[in-house]
């Protein structure tokens, strides 16, 4: 089971700091009733422009005003109640408070049911992402970037199971829930549960080039009484294509006796109200997934270590990178010639930097058939410790590719005439 | 079920992206494209005359793809160099919650790659130009240097301005420098130098004037250096390191990952190998500041490398602590706050050297 940052539970923290900075706009002293509700969307507004310019990097900067609906991180409640009272009575100030306490109250009140007020302004020119679909699903477009393009410039498998990553931690941020690194919500944390992968499935149509524009939008829903699944849906800005289908399977974890758990019924009815009750993007794959050997392998590769730059801020691989050692073992003909159209991912054990890693793969099918030829192929599995035990098993189904591309190794890619 | 509202926000970013656009053409349209660059005097015009397939045009704001639209990238003002935004991706951090050198690296070949093909070279990762291909030329990094003042963190935005000049008869310069979008200040400045080699020998090559000057035209012809201060340390020569090293981990691979088109493994790799040799103390307790890699040899995907590395004693912090002498305030660097360290790689087998490199790393900053 592989606890990660990428934990996809996103749940509002009930928290008192996250109230908005009083607005400027002193309307004068009206009774409090009116003051709430023209101040609520006021203050949002108001909120938002005190936000405005939108925080990057953690500062403020000069972009066109945005009207930004995120949460709010940190920033505490003015001690305006102390202050006004000291000095004389400055109606701004006054209003500025109330405000901030209303608010406060307001967002305690109508915590589960708290929507963004308006769901179509989180824009954002750099690829952030915003919640749509009264804030159930989360959505962000990735320009495809030169690195991430493999020999036949197309966006390699790596590449596109790093933005679902992305969607899936900038999800559980924009609700205000990134903080212990785990994604867990308030009841969870209290029982020191966590939320791990323990299985994935992506589904490729076409596999975006350099330049292009993907959409990729994520949602949660429930599954069976203990687990939670988060789905992705990829699609091409320009043409609504879609590109890519994934699902992946969270149960939960105790942190410290590393023992899965029931889901405790505080914590379902913290998150059911998250579930978008969606028909599944996959479907899913039962079937079941051998666990390879030193004998059922075709092809084994040895010696794989994980190095810096693969380990996330707790120390650990992350998830990403097993596809890329998966692959390690996979025939330099099948590379060449065809692309993965289906992966999927059971994840057993995680690993980390000093782990020694080998990468099995089998072909079922196959047994003496020139690979390049084939239509459809099937892989099996399995990346592993050189002590025997198991981090991961997987199958992926390979289909030729289509496009031109470099074709034979070593060959420079010719100049198109 | 799920609405299909990304129109709204492609006008939103078209309002307000803060970009010119150009008409970056696919690859497959180069041909025409690359005539088009012989044909056209950019450099003193106005800059949004950019490369088109049909030679001059005014690229409207607005028009152009939507790839174009929402890469934040154009040329600047007077078209002499290519400014572009990115936004750090989760999977681009690393142990210190902040971009790993490899993001960075990868950050600046992207940018090189922008440049390259927006004012007209080829897109095939190789940024040759027409006569350049006629000779068979291919561009080879010979050097390359970055220091990092501040790293970013996990969705910041950084601003990266590229240009390149012409170095020596067979070398090309391409500076680069980085700043953090949302104040300004400059977080990092990294140069590179490159060489002509003929694809089929695999031998450098001289050309001439005519040849340079094809593509010198984008370059600024006023020197413009990232690192203009003298003694800096792009320029200093690195030694090789001899056997006794203090750290090494051997036996590194290539993996699938690590290829280029070429199947030869791509730069930013080798990055990544000359850490691997370094001790989990300095991992843990400093962050790297500067490196500089001067590239020998080049590898492929069945070589096995070994990294080495050694401390190296930094002549410069050392007169400086001489000088400040019996003063060591609380404020002055101490040889404790910054550490340099020499390294190798080399194939396993026959000890050919890949490349060497230079590190200099500062203690972390209290977070």
């Amino acid at each position: 089971m592989v606890a990660t940052t990428a934990a996809s539970a996103f749940f509002p923290v009930p928290s008192p700091d996250s109230v908005a900075k009083p607005t400027k706009s002193g309307n004068g002293p009206t009774n409090l009733g009116m003051l709430k509700s023209k101040s609520s969307s006021g203050a949002l507004q108001g909120k938002a422009n005190a936000q405005a310019p939108r925080k990057i990097n953690g500062t403020s900067v000069g972009l066109a005003t945005l009207p930004v609906v995120v949460k709010d991180e940190g920033s505490r409640p003015s001690t305006a109640p102390r202050t006004f009272i000291n000095t004389l009575p400055d109606w701004s100030m006054l209003l500025a408070a109330i405000t901030t306490v209303f608010l406060a109250a307001e967002k305690q009140w109508m915590m589960l049911d708290w929507k963004p007020k308006r769901p179509d302004v989180l824009v954002d020119p750099f690829g952030l992402g915003r919640i749509v679909q009264d804030g159930l699903v989360y959505t962000q477009n990735f320009s495809i970037r030169s690195y991430e393009i493999g020999a036949d410039r197309t966006a390699s498998i790596d590449t596109l199971m790093n933005h679902l990553q992305e969607t899936a931690l900038n999800h559980v941020k924009s609700v205000g829930l990134l903080d212990d690194g785990f994604g867990s919500t308030p009841e969870m944390y209290k029982k020191n549960l966590i939320w791990v992968v323990t299985k994935m499935e992506v589904l490729v149509n076409r596999y975006p080039a350099w330049g292009d524009v993907v959409q990729v939008d994520t949602w949660v829903r429930g599954s069976g009484k203990n687990g939670m699944r988060r789905d992705w849906l990829v699609r091409d800005c320009k043409t609504g294509e879609t590109l890519t289908r994934a699902s992946s399977l969270w149960v939960m974890m105790n942190k410290k006796t590393r023992k899965l758990s029931k889901m405790p019924e505080e914590v379902r009815e913290e998150i059911e109200p998250y579930f978008l009750n969606s028909a599944p993007v996959v479907e899913e794959d039962n079937r079941r997934l051998p666990k390879l050997n030193d004998d059922t392998a075709d092809f084994i590769r040895s010696g794989l270590a994980p190095r810096w730059s693969d380990l996330d801020v707790n120390q650990h691989v992350n998830n990403v990178k097993y596809i890329g050692w998966i692959l390690e073992s996979a025939p330099p003909e099948i590379l060449e010639s065809h692309e993965i159209s289906a992966l999927t991912l059971e994840y057993r054990r995680e690993c980390s930097k000093d782990s020694v890693l080998q990468s099995l793969t089998a072909i079922p099918g196959n047994q003496d058939s020139d690979l390049k030829s084939c239509g459809e192929v099937e892989c099996q599995h399995l990346l592993r410790l050189e002590n025997g035990a198991e981090i991961v098993r997987g199958r992926t189904d390979w289909r030729p590719k289509y496009s031109s591309n470099c074709g034979v190794a070593g060959e420079v890619p010719a100049e198109s005439a | 079920m799920l609405k299909l509202s990304w129109n709204a926000t492609t006008d939103h970013v078209k309002a307000l992206a803060q970009c010119r656009f150009l008409d970056a053409p696919r690859p497959g349209l180069l041909p025409s494209r690359r005539r088009a660059v012989v044909s056209c005097y950019p450099a003193s015009k106005a800059p949004s005359l950019a490369v088109v397939s049909d030679g001059l045009a005014w690229v409207e704001p607005g028009s152009g793809s939507l790839a174009d639209r929402l890469r934040l990238g154009s040329l600047t003002e007077d078209g002499l160099s290519y400014k572009e935004r990115f936004i750090v991706r989760c999977y681009e951090v690393g142990i210190n919650k902040t971009a790993t050198v490899e993001t960075i690296a990868n950050l600046l070949q992207e940018v090189g790659c922008n440049h390259a093909q927006s004012v007209g070279f080829s897109t095939d990762g190789f940024a040759t130009t027409t006569t350049m291909r006629k000779m068979n030329l291919i561009w080879v990094t010979a050097r390359m240097h970055i220091e990092i003042y501040k790293y970013p963190a996990w969705s910041d935005v950084v601003e990266i301005e590229t240009w390149c000049q012409g170095e020596g008869r067979i070398g090309t310069r391409r500076d680069w420098i980085l700043k953090d979008y949302a104040n300004g200040q400059v977080i990092g400045r990294a140069t590179s130098k490159w060489v002509m080699m003929n694809q089929e020998t695999r031998r450098l090559q001289k050309v001439d004037d005519d040849v340079r000057d094809e593509y010198l035209i984008f370059c600024p012809r006023e020197s413009r250096l990232a690192f203009p201060e003298e003694n800096n340390g792009s320029l200093k020569k690195i030694a090789k390191l001899e056997d006794t090293a203090q750290y090494s981990r051997l036996g590194l691979i290539p993996r699938r990952a690590d290829l280029d088109m070429n199947q030869h493994v791509n730069n930013v790799t080798y990055i990544g190998w000359v850490l691997e040799s370094m001790p989990q103390e300095i991992i843990d307790s400093y962050e790297l500041q500067t490196i500089t890699l001067d590239y020998r040899r080049e590898c492929q995907r069945n070589d096995v490398v070994d990294s080495l590395s050694s401390h190296e004693p930094d002549e410069n912090l050392e007169a400086i602590l001489q000088l400040n002498g019996t003063n060591g305030s609380a404020a002055s660097p101490t040889t404790e706050d910054y550490r340099q360290f020499l390294h190798l790689l080399r194939l396993s087998g026959d000890g050919l050297e890949i490349n060497r490199g230079r590190t200099q790393w500062r203690k972390k900053p209290m977070r």
